[in-house]
């Protein structure tokens, strides 16, 4: 009897004591604003896909997933979106890999609820795979021709619309100036002595889309080709026997902290990092050259209970609106030509921006290309490289 | 034999301390260095006034609550039934405890998706399949305190002594034997409680706003804010288990016969 | 009537043994339905998919024969390796932890504070621990800057966290706790009539443990070091954010195949995390016979 008392009143404190804090924590919430900016071509969008909007604002919800709003600036998409239909965006794990982000699309074939996603921005390689897994569903967006077809001599489109190139990174090395007082500026700087412990990539080689890119990148800056990333591997070989190479996997927690003060990385999530810190620590991102680009692709899952949500999802994203908050965000959208040929960019944007020539060097590999330099990558690391931590 | 602060137990500790403390100290100075070249609470401030961390803490706290009830519920008189009872079912048992290791999360809350969001089964979206799925995850820790605390008592003597004053089974188990191990349903709600906190899959692809997933979303670009919450939920989750502690511990008079101290 | 045509009388009314067992079998019921409902159905997958291939979805033993690469062998190697040294390193010190804290003496609030704090200790893995250990020990670390300043840079001695130690002693963080959590209980059960009869008996402290306390303590000292191994041999979150794609441990393996940026193979990934539980299951044996040993003269 006295355990069954203590049993409940435990239960009973906890369960008060929850719903207090929860209740506090809903009453200091301020009604969801928009932050300004992105957001402020909501109303013509509105008017301009008010079909769209109607029949979203009947499905009440859009789910995406793997989509950060510190990534690449989505957060003013997101804002933007919200404003422009009225209806909330649910977002699922936003740590999610593309494999991850196709597995959540099978697995909840049949769920209309809140854990299937309704779209989903995958690496590039995963625009033909979830396609020909019957993961999406074809849409081309109302400025489908404006996208060029080719983006860095890679196709930007798929030619049946079930998915869409978005944006594109260029591979970058992002430095904390507090830790690094030289920064280096190409491949071959990174081997020197006074970058001991330094050097660092942002993945798992053997998983990470972004890492797999980097050493890919090396191999270009190495005597290698798009057809030949073995350079890259011996590269980093020599990086780690030098002791130079750092195995941690760089994340802005760790770039400010000072264990990977030379992180390669995607450009726009460098320049994001150095926006956030804003000089605490000071970052510089210097584009290696040659350097490689990736292009990142959208498509509406063939299961998305909201489809219509997606849909005007992805007319925002090629809208003008969206192009500019990618690229505040310095991802570089596939629009970007076309924009700078009407003039749609704002002048201090464009001041912002990295000037392409910085990146001139950058070349972008087609998916087949990418599957092979993968294989041998992924294959290659341990042994090459040495993953000796026995 | 001295029975007060043996040197040993001191130096013990100390080395405890030490190798705990020194972590700990080195994420809560970075963690003051928010603003350029002054230590400040900054980055606590940021933290604390984000209502959403309000929000998915309490959210957490009271689904781990509900988690670590259902697990006494189940495993205590499991756990007492193998060891009196069944003990040829102790192996598979055991094991099945232990699986939930070997199960990658992501595998694990996809399979409970494809399982669940279909009719007639549709409980995807019901907060026992939460439940449910936060008690799979603590199994392994929960069910080997219980199973740890009833060895150390004698379980059959007190059940045979219960049986002969005439007690019926809900009065032995919740009477004489849950006061006895109460010690080790403690540690185990704790390491429960501690798992449902942090956890981040599972929430996230059941679309739960838990805490788990409001941490890694800090912890996508920013670099103090993440360091003051693992400080800050460190914090709170040793204050909820001092609470829990404190509660558990009680009135102090359990009806305790067995195991000496 | 004679007592054999009592007893033949009787027998025919008896009940076999056999039936009363089965009816004692319902008790653990509800257990064995709540663990297929929520964990072996929806996990069964994993067994599912070991033996489909992953295109085609056609019965297949390519992912199983698939396990035999040097790679993945090391891989399971390194994964076992980390599991045992840490269960034991863990295991051994949680042990003195708790034994300093029920037993030695200490002041009594210092029992709670570590019951408590090993609670939350238990489950600090993943990102926010590496990076702790990165802020105490990386070169830019705040111990590391300590010894710099007083002459000491262990770098310079080629000290590395990056090791298959130094990632030890990361574990160890989450593993003394769970240790203390778990044996405590254990502890509060050795009487302490037990140590005085020993000492009235004249048996020094070794006599003491190596024929009272050790032997009744065996059986759940094994459990709990069975926990933490499984602990460890599940865990890839802290491995992972420390030494990325440096270290070659099965569940990150898994994660590469499943959960990867660039199209991999799930098969493998099913097949390897199938092979995960096999290694489990003959570690649960291996225990149960070495429980079986030491818990005999219990009885």
């Amino acid at each position: 009897m006295r355990t069954n008392k203590l049993v409940t009143q435990l239960l009973g404190l906890l369960l008060v004591g929850a719903f207090v804090l929860s209740a506090c924590g809903t009453a200091a919430t301020p009604t969801a604003a928009p932050s300004g900016g992105g957001a402020a071509g909501g109303t013509d969008l509105a008017m301009q896909y008010k079909d769209l909007v109607a029949a979203c604002k009947q499905e009440g919800m859009l789910t995406l997933i793997a989509t950060p709003r510190s990534w690449a600036n989505y957060g003013d998409i997101f804002d933007l979106f919200e404003k422009t239909s009225g209806v909330k965006i649910n977002s699922l794990d936003e740590n999610a890999g593309s494999a991850d982000e196709l597995a959540a699309i099978e697995a909840n074939k049949g769920n209309k609820g809140p854990q299937a996603p309704d779209i989903v921005d995958v690496g590039y390689a995963y625009g033909k795979t979830g396609k020909d897994a019957g993961d999406y569903q074809p849409y081309k967006v109302t400025t489908w021709d404006k996208i060029p077809d080719k983006v860095l001599g890679i196709a930007s489109k798929d030619p049946d619309g079930y998915w869409t190139g978005g944006y594109y990174g260029v591979m970058a090395m992002e430095v904390n100036d507090a830790v690094v007082k030289n920064p280096p500026a190409n491949w071959s700087d990174l081997l020197k002595p006074e970058y001991k412990n330094q050097v660092a990539l942002s993945g798992d080689p053997r998983s990470s889309n972004q890492a797999i890119q980097s050493v890919y990148a090396a191999a270009l800056g190495n005597g290698g080709t798009l057809d030949n990333a073995q350079p890259g591997l011996d590269f980093f070989k020599k990086l780690n026997d030098a002791g130079n190479f750092v195995p941690v996997i760089a994340k802005s927690g760790t770039n400010a902290q000072g264990a990977t003060p030379i992180a390669l990385a995607w450009d726009y999530l460098a320049f994001g990092d150095k926006d956030t810190f804003a000089g605490n620590p000071a970052i510089t991102v210097v584009y290696p050259n040659p350097t490689i680009a990736s292009m990142y692709v959208q498509a509406i899952s063939a299961y998305a209970p909201h489809p219509n949500c997606a849909k005007l999802w992805m007319e925002l994203l090629h809208s003008d609106q969206g192009q500019l908050a990618w690229m505040k965000g310095y991802a570089h959208g596939v629009n970007q030509a076309d924009m700078e040929a009407r003039g749609a960019i704002p002048a201090d944007l464009k001041a912002k921006l990295p000037a392409s020539s910085a990146y001139a060097s950058a070349v972008a590999p087609t998916p087949d290309q990418v599957s092979a330099a993968k294989d041998l990558i992924t294959k290659g690391w341990d042994t090459t490289v040495g993953a000796n931590v026995q | 034999m001295k029975k007060r602060g043996h040197i040993w137990a001191w130096v013990i500790f100390a080395i405890g301390i030490v190798y705990f403390f020194l972590p700990l100290l080195a994420t809560f100075l970075f963690s003051l260095k928010a603003r350029l070249g002054v230590l400040s609470f900054q980055a606590y401030e940021n933290v604390l006034r984000d209502p959403a961390f309000v929000r998915s803490f309490s959210y957490s706290v009271l689904w781990a609550t509900l988690t670590i009830i259902f697990g006494i519920l189940l495993f205590v008189p499991t756990a007492y039934w193998v060891r009196l009872r069944v003990p040829q079912a102790r192996t598979a048992v055991e094991f099945i405890t232990l699986l939930p290791f070997v199960v990658p999360a992501i595998v694990y809350v996809f399979g409970l998706v494809r399982t669940y969001s279909h009719p007639p089964l549709l409980i995807v979206n019901s907060p026992f399949l939460l439940v449910a799925a936060y008690t799979v995850l603590s199994m392994p820790y929960m069910y080997r305190a219980i199973d740890t605390g009833l060895r150390a008592i004698d379980v059959r003597t007190l059940t045979e002594a219960a049986q002969s004053l005439g007690a019926n089974w809900p009065t032995i188990l919740f009477r004489i034997i849950l006061p006895n191990i109460r010690v080790a349903i403690l540690n185990g709600a704790f390491l429960s409680f501690a798992i449902v906190i942090g956890e981040y899959i599972l929430a996230q692809y059941l679309a739960k706003p838990a805490f788990g997933p409001y941490m890694a979303v800090q912890g996508q670009n920013k670099a103090y804010e993440p360091a003051a919450l693992a400080i800050i939920s460190f914090g709170l989750t040793w204050a909820s288990m001092g609470i829990i502690d404190a509660f558990g511990r009680g009135r102090g008079q359990g009806a305790t016969i067995a195991g000496g101290h | 009537m004679t007592q054999l045509e009592a007893v033949k009388r009787d027998a025919l009314k008896a009940r076999p043994a056999y039936h009363k067992m089965s009816w004692a079998w319902l008790g653990v019921m509800p257990f064995f339905l709540f663990a297929f409902l929520f964990l072996i159905y929806p996990a069964s997958t994993i067994v599912i998919r070991t033996f489909q291939d992953s295109h085609t979805q056609a019965l297949t033993l390519k992912n199983i024969i698939g396990l035999n690469t040097p790679f993945i062998k090391t891989a399971y190697w390194v994964s076992i390796k980390i599991s045992v040294v840490t269960a034991l390193g863990g295991g051994i010190f949680g042990f003195f932890l708790a034994y300093s804290a029920v037993r030695g003496g200490l002041p009594s609030f210092m029992r709670g504070s570590l019951m408590t704090f090993s609670g939350v200790a238990s489950n600090f893995a993943g990102v926010p621990l590496a990076f702790a250990f990165l802020a105490l020990l990386s070169p830019a670390g705040v111990l590391t800057g300590w010894l710099k300043d007083i002459g000491l840079n262990p770098y310079d001695h080629g000290f590395t966290l990056y090791t298959f130690w130094g990632l030890s002693i990361v574990y160890m963080f989450f593993q003394f706790p769970l240790m203390v959590l778990i044996i405590t209980p254990a502890i509060d059960g050795l009487r302490r009539e037990w140590l005085e009869a020993s000492e009235n008996l004249g048996a020094t402290s070794f006599q003491y443990w190596r024929y009272v306390a050790l032997p009744i303590l065996l059986p759940s000292l094994l459990g709990t070091m069975i926990l933490l191994f499984g602990n460890a041999f599940g865990a890839y979150a802290t491995a992972f954010a420390l030494t990325g794609g440096q270290i070659t441990l099965v569940t990150i393996v898994i994660g590469a195949q499943l959960r990867g940026d660039i199209l991999n193979d799930p098969g493998l990934g099913y097949s390897m995390a199938f092979g995960m539980v096999i290694v489990m299951a003959l570690a649960i044996t291996g225990y149960t016979i070495l429980q079986r040993r030491t818990e005999r003269w219990l009885r």
